[in-house]
């Protein structure tokens, strides 16, 4: 597999992006989850320690497969799909790449207005966004549950695509974001 | 029988031998005693709480952050030249911590860790007080829940005067291991989120009390 994209296909760089994005992602929402009926103590700091350093992660990643999209070519869209097809999967990845980058920000804006400093993994600390503001502090937690949820149910959106895309059009567009060749590739049908 | 109440020339020159030799011994203590009273009972210095901190850092899930004590008291007798008598008492209304997170705050002042109820005060108690490459230090005891440890406090101290009256500015810091002090019970002792060392430092207004 090449490296990078073609017309016709995602590169192995395009596809550990995505796919490790969605790892991360997936993790994110496991950690969310445990540490919400725990009492404030080390086991909750460290749930919430790492979800940090993994939301900082998927935003440096995210800035770099954007980059990395930027600067190949982008695999084309089946030609026989519709306008507003078109159109509605244009929106739904211009949201999850703004999601993407919307979730880690207002996460690590809220650490900053709570006053709690973020760290990667305890190697270094990041600055803090804005000052101290509980007000802020606030408003960004609720922004930042409901845009993951958003973030989540968006992904759901996608999946539901790709496999509909797969299973019931039966075109390459699933496949294309695979490393495996579950079915031949149209070039070489 | 008068015999009795007889005393003998020998006694007599005995006891006057002892008084003499009081004398004598009375003449030089007052003697040695004189430079030490040149240099003066040191000062006795009380805190200007208004304008002063004392503040701790420590590390939470890896970044730095910073809490204060709003309420404590300090009574230094101290003067350079009579460091012999100089001295430093410290109390903390730990109740009084302020990590500038409500809920953290609450979370300090419970039983794991500075469990405020049931140890209402830390106490650092220096009866000596030394001279050192840098400025001074102030060498006793911190006793922070019902652990007591040895401890030396480094610090610089200035005097000034200001709108007539003396005042004097004392600063200095030094880190403490939480964990000697029992702050970190249970789950709390695991150092990975919020570490064993804190630093204690503190900038002190003081003003000399008559």
């Amino acid at each position: 597999m090449a490296m990078r994209n073609t017309t016709h296909r995602w590169g192995a760089l395009a596809q550990l992006f995505h796919w490790v994005i969605v790892l991360l992602i997936v993790a994110q929402f496991t950690l969310a989850t445990m540490w919400d009926d725990l009492p404030a103590g080390p086991k909750k700091l460290s749930l919430l320690a790492r979800h940090k350093s993994i939301g900082i992660t998927v935003l440096v990643l995210a800035l770099l497969r954007l980059g990395w999209r930027w600067a190949n070519a982008t695999p084309a869209l089946p030609d026989d799909l519709k306008p507003y097809e078109r159109k509605l999967a244009r929106l739904t990845h211009v949201l999850l790449y703004v999601l993407l980058f919307a979730v880690p920000l207002t996460g690590w804006t809220m650490s900053s207005a709570r006053g709690f400093p973020v760290s990667w993994f305890g190697l270094f600390q990041l600055p803090d966004l804005v000052p101290k503001n509980k007000t802020l502090y606030h408003i960004l937690d609720d922004t930042h549950v409901v845009l993951a949820w958003t973030l989540g149910s968006i992904a759901v959106v996608h999946l539901g695509a790709a496999l509909r895309h797969h299973f019931m059009l039966k075109d390459d567009v699933l496949r294309r974001m695979l490393p495996l060749r579950l079915h031949k590739t149209p070039e070489q049908r | 029988m008068s015999g009795g109440r007889h005393t003998s020339p020998a006694m007599r020159l005995g006891t006057l031998a002892a008084l003499a030799a009081l004398g004598v011994l009375t003449a030089l203590a007052w003697g040695a005693d004189t430079p030490a009273a040149a240099a003066g009972a040191p000062a006795h210095y009380g805190l200007d709480a208004a304008k002063s901190t004392l503040q701790f850092n420590f590390t939470q899930a890896g970044a730095r952050n910073q809490g204060a004590f709003r309420r404590f008291t300090v009574a230094l007798d101290f003067s350079p030249d009579n460091l012999a008598a100089s001295r430093l008492q410290v109390s903390i209304e730990m109740n009084s911590l302020d990590s500038g997170d409500q809920e953290r705050d609450d979370t300090l002042r419970g039983d794991d860790l500075f469990a405020v109820k049931k140890f209402p005060q830390a106490r650092f108690s220096a009866p000596q007080i030394v001279k050192t490459a840098a400025g001074y230090e102030a060498v006793g005891k911190l006793t922070i829940r019902d652990q007591t440890r040895d401890l030396r406090v480094p610090f610089t101290f200035r005097t000034a005067t200001e709108q007539g009256a003396a005042v004097g500015y004392m600063s200095g810091k030094t880190t403490i291991r939480r964990l000697d002090y029992g702050v970190g019970q249970g789950d709390w002792e695991a150092t990975d989120q919020v570490g064993n060392d804190v630093v204690v430092s503190f900038a002190l207004r003081l003003t000399a009390a008559h």
